[in-house]
C-alpha cells in the first residue's frame, strides 16, 4: 500500500485527541459525595458493563474516525496483480480471440472454461465502449472467422453468449493471425488483441508468429487454471483376431494421462449398445498407455460401431474420455478357385479341404466368397468381360488359387499375370498334374521362382518309416501377416507332415521375392513375391491330403484364411472408417439414387438429384462432432435400406486433449499497438473512497452511541 | 392557619447558637397559633405562667389581667409529665449535603427546635445520638431549663463535627426502648433511614407496639430525591469505599425508581405500624417542618397523646 500525499499523514496524531478528550475526562470527572451509593451500585451492577463497553466503544470509533480522516487525506492506494489486462474505453481497433476448442469444456468448478472465458470477454467488450470496431475470432482449428471490425456490439455480445466448445483442436496461432491482419485493415492508431485462451502448447506455432515487431498489443487474459490434468483416449484400433474366432475382434485403446500425478482409470469397451468388457489401467504421470480388449461381433452382424471410454473421478474433460470405431468382419474376399483335379469323390477332390476352410460351415458370413472353376474352364477368362456371356470376369474376383493345375497356356498366363500386375493376388500350388517343364514354359511371370521336379520324402520307407522321413514346416515367418495368429513354434503348423514336396529353381523377374517358410531339410515351402502392385504365393507342396496332411491339422484354416486375405490385401481394412473432426468424407455411391447421413445430434446431410446422381462418391464435410455416422440410401430400384458398410466414425484429434501449457516464449510479442502498451502488470486502485465511506459510517455509530 | 414566612434553613445555620436558632424556629412556626397542642391539661389549678406565644388563649387569666394589666396564663398539674426522645442519625449517610445545608445539620436543627418547644412545655426532652460506634451520645431527658442547654449543646457538637460513623439507628432506638420500658415517651427520630437492613424500621414499629409515640423525620436531600446529574461523575460512598464512575443520565431512571421503592417501603411500613412518618427535604423550611410536626401531632387524638 502507498500514499499519494504521505505528508497527510502526520494528521494522524489527530489520533490521541479522543484518546486525550478520555482520559482527561475521566480524570477531570465530577467527584460527588453520595449517601445513596447503595442505591447507584445496585443500578451498576446492571448498566456499568454497558456503560464500560460504550465508553470503549465511543473511544475507539472517534480514535478510528480521526485516523480515518488522516489516511483518507493522505490518499492511500494498493497495487495488485491485475487479473485482466488494462482495457481502455475510446475509440480503437480491437480482436478478442477466443479458444473454443474442445478443451474449452474444461470444467472448472462445474462450469465450462468457455462460459467464464466468454464472461470476461463480454466485460472486456463492455469496458471498450461504444466507440471500438471489434471483432471475435475463435481459436479452434479451421473455425470460421469474420471479415471485418465491427461496432455492433450487440451481436458481438450474442456470439459471445451463444459460444458452445467445439470438438475441435486449438489453433490458437492461426487465430491470432487472422486478428492481426483483421486489424491491419483497421485506421485506428491503437490496435489491441485481447487472448482468452488456454494457452495449450499444441494451440501455439512459436515458430510462425502471426505479426511481427510492429503488430498489435497484446493482452492475454490469465484464465487459465494453474492445473489442468487430463486424461484422455487417444487412440483406438480394432484388427481381426483369429484366435477368437471368426468373429473375433482386438481392440487396441491408448489412453493418456497428461497429469502430473499417477491415475487409475476404469475403461469400458461398447460393441453397438452393449457394454462388453471393462478394464482398469494404471497410469503413471505423463504416461501413455495401452490396453487390449478382446470380444467378438454380435452372431449375424457383419459390421457395427464400438467404443472405449474411460472413467476417472478426477477428470474434468469429457469430451475426450471416448473414442469411436467401426468394427466389421473382413470384407468379403471374392476367391477364383481354378480345381486342376477334380474328382466325383468328394473328399478326394483336389479342393475339398480348400473350399471347407474358405467357407466353415458354408456360412454367409464367412466373409469369402467362393466360385470354382475347372482348369478348362479357365481358359474363358477375361481381364474384363462384363456382360460377356460365358466369360469369366476377372475384375470380380480378388484371388485366384491354381491348386494342382497343369500349365496355363501362355495367353491365358498373361492375362493372369497382367490381372495380377494391377493388384490381383495368386496362390499357385502343384500336385501331380504339376509340370515343371511346362511351367518354366508359360507359368513364369506368375512365379516368384520356378519349379522343378518334386521330391518324395517317403518313397522306399516302409510305411513304419513314412512318418518319420517326413518334412515338416519350419522357420516360418511369425512377423508376417499370414503367420500372425501362430506362435514361432505353434504345433497346429509344425506337426503337418510334408511327404512330398517340389524343388526350386532359378529365380524369375518378379520383386520382393522372399520365403516366408521352409521345410526342415531347408527347403522352401512357402514364398511370396510382387507382380506389379499384385501378389504372388507358391505354396511347394499341396492343398490337398496328396502330398502332404496339413489339411487335417488345426492350422490349416487360419493359414489358408490369413494368406487368402493377404493376397486380396484385407488386413488394413479394419478402422479405416475413422476420421477426425471436421474432415472431409467421401462416400461410395454406386447405384444410389438418394444417400442420407446422420450423425451425433442428428447433424447429417442429404444427398440427392444432381448432388447425386451420375456421381460415383459425395462428400460429406458436416462431421464436427465425435461419434457414430450412420448411412441409409436408396437405390434406384427403390429399396431404402442402411449401408452399413458406408457407416463411419469421427473422434476429435488426440493433440487437443494435452493441456500442457506453453512456455510464455510461446506467444507472440506484444507490439505497441499505437498505443500504450497493455503489458503493465499491476493496477493501482485507489482506498481513500472506501475509508471516506468508513469514516461515514464510523460517524453514524459515533452518533448511536452517543445518543444511548 | 396563617403559615409563617419562611426561613431559609441554611440562612438559620449561619446564625448564632442553638438556642437562639431553635427559639427563632419555633417562634416562626407558632406565632399566632392559638392553641399548643403538645401541652398538658389537668383539672386542677399548679400555679400562673407568663403569656407565651402557642399558650392557649382559654386559659388566659382574665382576672389577673384586669389586676396586673399583663397576661398570665393559668398553668394546671399534670398528670403525668411528657418525656420525649429526640434521636439524631448522626451517620456519615447524613452529612450529605446536595447544594444546601447537609442532612444532619437540619435535623439537628429541627430536633433542637422540638427539644426547644418541649422544654418549654416544661416536658422532659432527652437526646440520643448514633453514627459513630466508639462514641455513645445521650442525654437523659430532663424538663429543666438548664438542661435544655446541656441538651443543644450537645446537638451543637454533634451538627459541628460533622456526621461519621455507619451505626444504624437502631441502636439509639435500642436504648430507648430500654430507657423508657416503664413509662410511655414520645420519640422522634430524625434520619435518612439508609440502612443496610431493616432493623430501624423494625425497632421503631416495635417502639410504638410498646404504645410508645413515635415520629420519624425521614431527612432527605433534594439531590437524592431528583438525582439532578449530569456529565461524567464520580460518586464516593460516605460510609464506604465504594466508588462509581459513571453516566448520571445513563443510570437515573433506575436509581429514581428505586429510591421511589425506598420511600414506599418506608411509609408503607411505619404507616402499617402506626408511627408518625415525615419526610423532609432539607431545603424545606425549618419551622414549616416543626408546624407540620406540632400540627400532625394535634390532629392525633387524646389515645395518641403520651400524656
Amino acid at each position: 500500500m502507498g500514499f499519494l500525499a504521505p505528508l497527510m499523514l502526520v494528521g494522524i496524531v489527530a489520533l490521541a485527541v479522543p484518546i486525550a478528550i478520555h482520559l482527561i475526562g475521566r480524570r477531570r470527572a465530577r467527584v460527588v459525595k453520595f449517601a445513596a451509593l447503595d442505591f447507584l451500585m445496585g443500578t451498576k451492577r446492571r448498566t456499568a458493563r454497558r456503560f464500560r463497553l460504550r465508553e470503549r466503544l465511543l473511544l475507539i470509533v472517534r480514535a478510528v474516525a480521526c485516523a480515518a480522516v488522516a489516511i483518507a487525506l493522505a490518499k492511500p492506494y494498493t497495487s495488485c496483480s491485475r487479473k485482466g489486462p488494462q482495457v481502455t474505453r475510446g475509440p480503437q481497433a480491437a480482436v478478442i480471440v477466443i479458444d473454443d476448442s474442445f478443451a474449452s469444456g474444461y470444467l472448472i468448478d462445474g462450469q465450462p472454461w468457455l462460459k467464464k472465458a466468454a464472461d470476461e470477454c463480454r466485460r472486456i467488450l463492455q469496458q471498450l465502449g461504444p466507440e471500438a470496431e471489434i471483432a471475435i475470432v475463435r481459436a479452434s482449428e479451421a473455425a470460421e472467422h469474420p471479415t471485418e471490425l465491427t461496432r455492433d456490439h450487440l451481436r458481438l455480445r450474442d456470439q459471445l453468449l451463444a459460444l458452445e466448445p467445439s470438438a475441435r483442436p486449438a489453433d490458437t496461432t492461426r487465430a491470432l493471425s487472422h486478428a492481426a491482419q483483421l486489424l491491419a485493415a483497421s485506421s485506428h492508431a491503437r490496435r489491441t488483441v485481447f487472448l482468452a485462451s488456454l494457452l495449450a502448447k499444441h494451440g501455439l506455432r512459436p515458430n510462425d508468429p502471426p505479426w511481427g515487431k510492429d503488430g498489435p498489443a497484446l493482452a492475454v487474459l490469465e484464465l487459465r487454471p494453474s492445473s489442468m490434468a487430463n486424461l484422455a483416449v487417444t487412440s483406438l484400433r480394432v484388427d481381426a483376431d483369429p484366435g477368437a474366432g471368426s468373429r473375433g475382434m482386438a481392440f487396441d485403446a491408448e489412453v493418456a494421462n497428461y497429469s502430473d500425478v499417477a491415475q487409475k482409470v476404469e475403461l469400458s469397451l461398447t460393441i453397438g449398445e452393449r457394454v462388453v468388457a471393462r478394464g482398469t489401467l494404471d497410469l503413471a504421470a505423463r504416461d501413455k498407455r495401452s490396453k487390449r480388449f478382446l470380444a467378438a461381433l454380435p452372431p449375424g452382424t457383419r459390421a457395427t460401431d464400438a467404443s472405449v471410454a474411460i472413467t476417472s473421478p478426477n477428470d474434468a474433460l469429457a469430451v475426450d474420455d471416448k473414442r469411436w470405431v467401426r468394427a466389421s468382419l473382413a470384407d468379403r474376399v471374392r476367391v477364383l478357385l481354378v480345381n486342376g483335379d477334380p474328382r466325383t469323390v468328394r473328399h478326394d477332390d483336389e479342393l475339398f479341404y480348400l473350399e471347407a476352410a474358405l467357407r466353415p460351415g458354408d456360412r454367409e458370413d464367412s466373409g469369402t466368397f467362393v466360385r470354382t472353376i475347372t482348369a478348362e474352364e479357365l481358359a474363358g477368362i477375361e481381364p474384363h468381360a462384363r456382360g460377356k456371356a460365358g466369360a469369366i470376369d476377372l475384375a470380380e474376383f480378388d484371388v485366384v488359387v491354381l491348386a494342382n493345375v497343369a500349365a496355363l497356356a501362355a495367353e491365358r498366363a498373361t492375362v493372369l499375370a497382367d490381372w495380377v500386375r494391377s493388384g490381383g493376388g495368386i496362390m499357385i500350388a502343384p500336385g501331380d498334374r504339376f509340370d515343371p517343364a511346362a511351367y518354366d514354359r508359360t507359368m513364369l511371370p506368375l512365379l516368384p521362382q520356378s519349379l522343378r521336379d518334386p521330391i518324395d520324402t517317403t518313397w522306399g520307407a516302409t510305411p513304419q518309416d513314412r512318418d518319420s522321413r517326413a518334412l515338416h514346416l519350419v522357420k516360418w515367418e511369425s512377423d508376417h501377416p499370414i503367420f500372425a495368429p501362430f506362435s514361432k513354434t505353434a504345433p497346429e503348423l509344425a506337426d503337418a507332415k510334408f511327404f512330398k514336396i517340389a524343388l526350386l529353381g532359378p529365380t524369375t523377374d518378379t520383386a520382393d521375392r522372399k520365403v516366408l517358410a521352409r521345410f526342415t531339410n531347408g527347403a522352401a515351402a512357402l514364398l511370396e513375391a510382387s507382380i506389379g502392385t499384385g501378389r504372388t504365393l507358391l505354396l511347394t507342396s499341396t492343398l490337398d491330403r496328396d502330398w502332404n496332411d496339413l489339411p487335417i491339422h488345426p492350422g490349416y484354416l487360419p493359414f489358408v484364411q490369413q494368406s487368402i486375405r493377404y493376397l486380396a490385401r484385407k488386413h488394413g481394412s479394419f478402422g479405416s472408417t475413422e476420421h477426425a473432426v471436421g474432415s472431409s468424407v467421401a462416400l461410395a455411391t454406386p447405384d444410389l439414387k438418394k444417400l442420407e447421413v446422420r450423425g451425433p445430434d442428428n447433424v447429417g446431410a442429404i444427398f440427392e438429384g444432381d448432388r447425386i446422381i451420375g456421381r460415383t462418391s459425395v462428400r460429406f464435410s458436416r462431421t464436427e462432432r465425435p461419434g457414430v455416422y450412420r448411412v441409409t440410401g436408396t437405390d434406384k430400384a427403390g429399396a431404402n435400406g442402411v449401408r452399413d458398410e458406408l457407416a463411419f466414425v469421427v473422434n476429435i484429434d488426440p493433440r487437443g486433449s494435452d493441456l500442457t501449457a506453453a512456455p510464455p516464449s510461446a506467444l507472440p510479442p506484444s507490439g505497441t499497438g499505437g498505443g500504450s502498451s497493455p503489458s503493465d502488470e499491476s493496477r493501482r486502485i485507489e482506498l481513500w473512497h472506501a475509508l471516506a465511506a468508513a469514516l461515514l459510517l464510523l460517524l453514524l455509530a459515533e452518533g448511536l452511541l452517543v445518543q444511548r | 392557619m396563617n403559615l409563617p414566612e419562611r426561613i431559609d434553613p441554611a440562612q438559620l445555620a449561619r446564625l448564632g447558637s442553638l438556642t437562639i436558632k431553635a427559639r427563632v424556629i419555633v417562634e416562626g412556626a407558632l406565632s399566632g397559633l392559638h392553641r399548643a397542642s403538645v401541652h398538658g391539661s389537668s383539672v386542677e389549678f399548679a400555679e400562673h405562667k407568663e403569656y407565651s406565644p402557642g399558650d392557649e388563649l382559654r386559659h388566659v387569666d382574665w382576672k389577673a389581667y384586669g389586676k396586673l394589666d399583663r397576661y398570665y396564663v393559668k398553668q394546671f398539674e399534670q398528670e403525668s409529665q411528657l418525656t420525649v426522645y429526640v434521636v439524631l442519625d448522626a451517620s456519615a449517610s447524613m452529612a450529605f449535603s446536595g447544594g444546601g445545608i447537609p442532612k444532619v445539620e437540619y435535623a439537628g436543627l429541627a430536633l433542637a427546635a422540638l427539644a426547644y418547644l418541649v422544654i418549654q412545655q416544661q416536658d422532659k426532652v432527652g437526646l440520643v445520638a448514633c453514627g459513630d460506634r466508639a462514641i455513645e451520645t445521650m442525654v437523659p431527658p430532663r424538663a429543666r431549663t438548664t438542661h435544655l442547654h446541656d441538651l443543644l449543646g450537645v446537638l451543637d457538637t454533634l451538627m459541628t463535627k460533622g456526621a461519621k460513623g455507619d451505626e444504624s439507628p437502631a441502636a439509639a432506638l435500642s436504648r430507648i426502648a430500654e430507657l423508657a420500658r416503664r413509662r410511655r415517651a414520645l420519640i422522634v427520630l430524625a434520619s435518612d433511614l439508609f440502612d443496610d437492613s431493616d432493623d430501624t424500621l423494625k425497632l421503631l414499629a416495635q417502639l410504638r407496639a410498646q404504645r410508645h409515640d413515635v415520629t420519624v423525620l425521614h431527612t432527605l436531600d433534594p439531590h437524592e430525591l431528583a438525582f439532578p446529574y449530569d456529565g461524567l461523575t464520580q460518586f464516593e460512598s460516605l460510609e464506604t469505599p465504594n466508588k462509581l464512575l459513571v453516566n448520571p443520565a445513563a443510570i437515573k431512571k433506575d436509581y429514581l425508581a428505586r429510591m421511589d421503592a425506598f420511600l414506599t417501603k418506608c411509609r408503607g411500613t411505619l404507616a402499617a405500624a402506626g408511627v408518625d412518618y415525615h419526610l423532609v427535604q432539607t431545603d424545606r423550611a425549618l419551622e414549616r417542618t416543626l408546624l407540620d410536626l406540632v400540627v400532625a401531632r394535634s390532629r392525633l387524638g387524646p389515645g395518641r397523646r403520651a400524656s
